[in-house]
């Protein structure tokens, strides 16, 4: 077992520091953040770097971890506009593929995801919005809440009920489909007041009687719910890769202001903080690093990717809180302090630390009752 | 005891009439000077200032009461309270006493600079005595907005600066958002020296607040705890409230069991000796971080955002442990009230 990263992927994370170094600079990250602004120069120049590609999906953690090392805001908002690519990737057909997901695998476009309503994201199976088939096009109606790149989005991956469950199993029943931004009947309503991440774009989707060609189904009709937790089950993986850039870097700026103080200063106290901290980012880059091998190689693991994305978004929210303790009055008059704001989104999106839990130990009794 | 259920009542009645509905708003805006003046109006303002000084001159039971309810509604009302009640007013009453009646009406508003006390790595002031004047730039300054500021010098003195003075937002504001968190630049002629030791003094009126501490901190994870009850009695998730999963209503009833008897200690603290406050608050900190990250976590999606009215409660936990005490400090007080001598310190 080698635990070093082959040569092209260690290339990748330099390249990512490399970008951070030049790009992400303090006067950006405080700008976005206190002005709500998506940074869409920084996302196109990432592209233009070289460092945007999920067709390489190691690189691309790794490129995340860095990122957001530097600051997560940002370094989520130039990853994030190929969000929910994935499910066209591997459930779309060719024209679907060439139309829309190539645009934006160059960086010419921006994608986003639509499952969570206002009535609730955890139960995905709930969802309210409806597309009714007539004749060559579906009709749309309902509402979406808290969609990253809402307002931005040239078009979305919803989520939507095309019939009702005719066996009582609420995940039956629903569809994925392509919903282009600029439709009649299409409204974005940007949200603003987020805690933290506000670099990244978040917005309210309402939709009545949106038409939309038949053509975009994503893959078969009624398949929805399986699509979207198969992407989840990928996507955590780089949720867990965001977590771990934010816990990366609110222990660089421990140890920076640890090496500041006279060696009488650094009591144990201080020693055994930073110590936990660095303990758990490795922990969960191990968990990470694990789930991503079996995903990348086609074999996902389900348990193990919820483990490390609950468990990286533990440690993302522990390490900034810790950080912010232990370098006091000039951690808060820091970057730190919106490390401690943009931290906590990690055990809420894609899947609550809550609903990876009950995750994990479904899978785990199944297994133990033999049941596949 | 029945003059503590009326206080509470009083400030209750207060805060549903000009806090509730307006606390995000404060946040976002900082608190409208009319909202000072009706605090003030109360006698909340200048509760623990002596009546004489025209303060309200209440006994610090009832002053830990108006805290920790204001504190429920909006932690920064409580924290402007805080301010001028324990941390202006011990630091002028000596050398500045004639100050206090206009702190205390909110005629006007005091400045703090208590980064030289909290930050082990701010060892002076920024503020220069040259002849007749004073200037320099300070950092840093909690409640920065008006025209009184008290902070150090380069040469650690303590000083209130009277006019002269321009602030400017500072980058970096994560708690207590009603309140102005300000670079400030002082070129003042009007100053008075408050102590010589300015170090000394600002520590010892960090030591002396333990118990105020205590209380917004118990306020703090009172409202949170509040919102989160009621906000998991009408969620449903999987067509079930989310109060009817283990882990949610077994969360959320531990940390209100720890709230609760913290709340029970707290009121009956007149009988406590000083290294138990200083205890109690150290719980009662630890409790209002905890009770916070899972009041914004068990509301989801909107926890994270402002409108909500949960995520200034997850703020004002962390920056409350960091701006009004040093917690590394406090491990070491403490362990001195165990061990009887200097303990902790390696
Ligand atoms: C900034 C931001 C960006 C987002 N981006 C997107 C996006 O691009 N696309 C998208 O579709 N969604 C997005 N979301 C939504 C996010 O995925 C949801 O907020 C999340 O899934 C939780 O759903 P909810 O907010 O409805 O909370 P709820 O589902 O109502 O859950 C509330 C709380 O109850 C807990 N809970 C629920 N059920 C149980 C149970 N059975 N046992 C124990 N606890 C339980 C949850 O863990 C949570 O703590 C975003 C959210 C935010 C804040």
């Amino acid at each position: 077992m080698d635990f070093e990263f082959p040569e092209e992927i260690a290339r990748a994370r330099e390249k990512a520091v490399e970008f951070a170094k030049k790009e992400i600079t303090p006067e950006l990250a405080q700008k976005c953040d206190r002005d709500e602004k998506f940074p869409d120069e920084l996302r196109v120049k990432a592209f233009q770097y070289g460092i945007v590609d999920y067709r390489n999906p190691w690189s691309m953690l790794v490129t995340i971890e860095e990122l957001c090392r530097a600051d997560p805001g940002l370094g989520i908002a130039a990853t994030v506009s190929l969000f929910g690519a994935e499910v066209i990737m591997l459930f779309g057909n060719d024209e679907q593929k060439e139309k829309f997901l190539a645009p934006v695998q160059e960086g010419k476009k921006i994608m986003g995801l639509a499952v969570t309503e206002p009535g609730g994201g955890s139960d995905v199976a709930g969802i309210k919005t409806t597309a009714r088939r007539e004749g060559n096009k579906f009709i749309i109606n309902g509402s979406k809440m808290f969609i990253t790149n809402g307002a931005i989005a040239d078009f979305f991956v919803m989520l939507v009920r095309t019939s009702e469950p005719s066996d009582g199993k609420r995940h039956h029943g629903l569809s994925a489909i392509i919903v282009p931004g600029n439709l009649p009947g299409f409204k974005r309503n940007k949200i603003t007041g987020k805690l933290g991440v506000r670099a990244t774009n978040t917005a309210e989707l309402v939709l009545e009687n949106v038409e939309v060609p038949a053509e975009n189904l994503i893959g078969e009709e009624g398949k929805g719910f399986y699509y979207i937790m198969t992407f989840f089950n990928i996507s955590r993986a780089y949720v867990a890769a965001q977590a771990i850039g934010i816990s990366q870097g609110s222990l660089d700026r421990v140890l920076e202001h640890l090496s500041s103080l006279g060696s009488g200063a650094v009591t144990e106290e201080l020693q055994f903080a930073a110590a936990d901290i660095a303990t758990r980012i490795e922990a969960s880059r191990l968990l990470t690093y694990k789930a991503a091998s079996y995903l990348f190689q086609f074999r996902p693991n389900p348990t193990i990717t919820s483990m490390s994305k609950a468990y990286a978004a533990e440690t993302a929210v522990f390490a900034a809180e810790k950080a912010l303790e232990i370098t006091g009055y000039s951690g808060l008059n820091s970057d730190l302090e919106r490390f401690f704001r943009d931290a906590k989104i990690m055990e809420i999106w894609e899947g609550t630390s809550e609903i990876e839990k009950l995750i994990i130990s479904r899978n785990l009794l199944k297994e133990a009752q033999g049941v596949n | 005891m029945e003059e503590t259920d009326l206080l509470k009542s009083a400030v209750v009645e207060f805060s549903e009439k000009n806090i509730s509905n307006n606390a995000t708003a404060f946040e976002r805006g900082g608190i409208p000077a009319e909202v000072i003046k009706a605090v003030a109006a109360q006698g909340f303002l200048g509760a623990a200032i002596p009546a004489d000084s025209g303060g309200s001159g209440i006994d610090r039971s009832g002053y830990s009461v108006i805290l920790r309810q204001l504190a429920v509604y909006s932690p920064s009302v409580s924290a402007l309270v805080l301010i001028t009640s324990s941390i202006a007013s011990a630091a002028l009453a000596k050398a500045a006493p004639d100050l206090l009646p206009d702190i205390a009406s909110g005629n006007r508003l005091v400045g703090v600079d208590l980064s030289t006390a909290m930050d082990t790595k701010i060892e002076r002031g920024a503020l220069k005595i040259s002849g007749s004047r004073i200037r320099g730039t300070v950092r840093y300054v909690l409640n920065g907005s008006g025209d009184l500021l008290i902070a150090m010098t380069s040469d650690g003195k303590l000083v209130v600066v009277d006019g002269g003075i321009q602030a400017t937002p500072e980058e970096h504001h994560l708690s207590f958002r009603g309140l102005a968190y300000t670079k400030v630049k002082v070129d003042s002629g009007n100053f008075r020296i408050l102590d010589e030791h300015g170090k000394d003094a600002l520590l010892k009126i960090a030591d002396s607040i333990d118990l105020e501490v205590a209380s917004l901190a118990l306020g703090i994870a009172r409202g949170a705890l509040n919102k989160v009850v009621e906000y998991t009695k009408v969620r449903k998730t999987f067509e079930r409230p989310l109060k009817d999963y283990g882990p949610v209503a077994d969360n959320i009833s531990r940390l209100m069991s720890e709230l609760r008897m913290a709340e029970l200690n707290l009121e009956s603290s007149e009988a406590m000796r000083d290294e138990e406050i200083l205890m109690l608050k150290i719980l009662s900190v630890d409790i209002a971080k905890r009770a916070t990250k899972y009041a914004l976590q068990y509301h989801g999606g909107y926890g994270y955002i402002e409108d909500f009215g949960v995520e200034k409660y997850y703020r004002d936990a962390a920056g409350l442990s960091i701006l009004f005490q040093s917690p590394y400090r406090d491990a070491m007080r403490v362990a001195k009230a165990v061990y009887g001598e200097k303990s902790g310190y390696l």
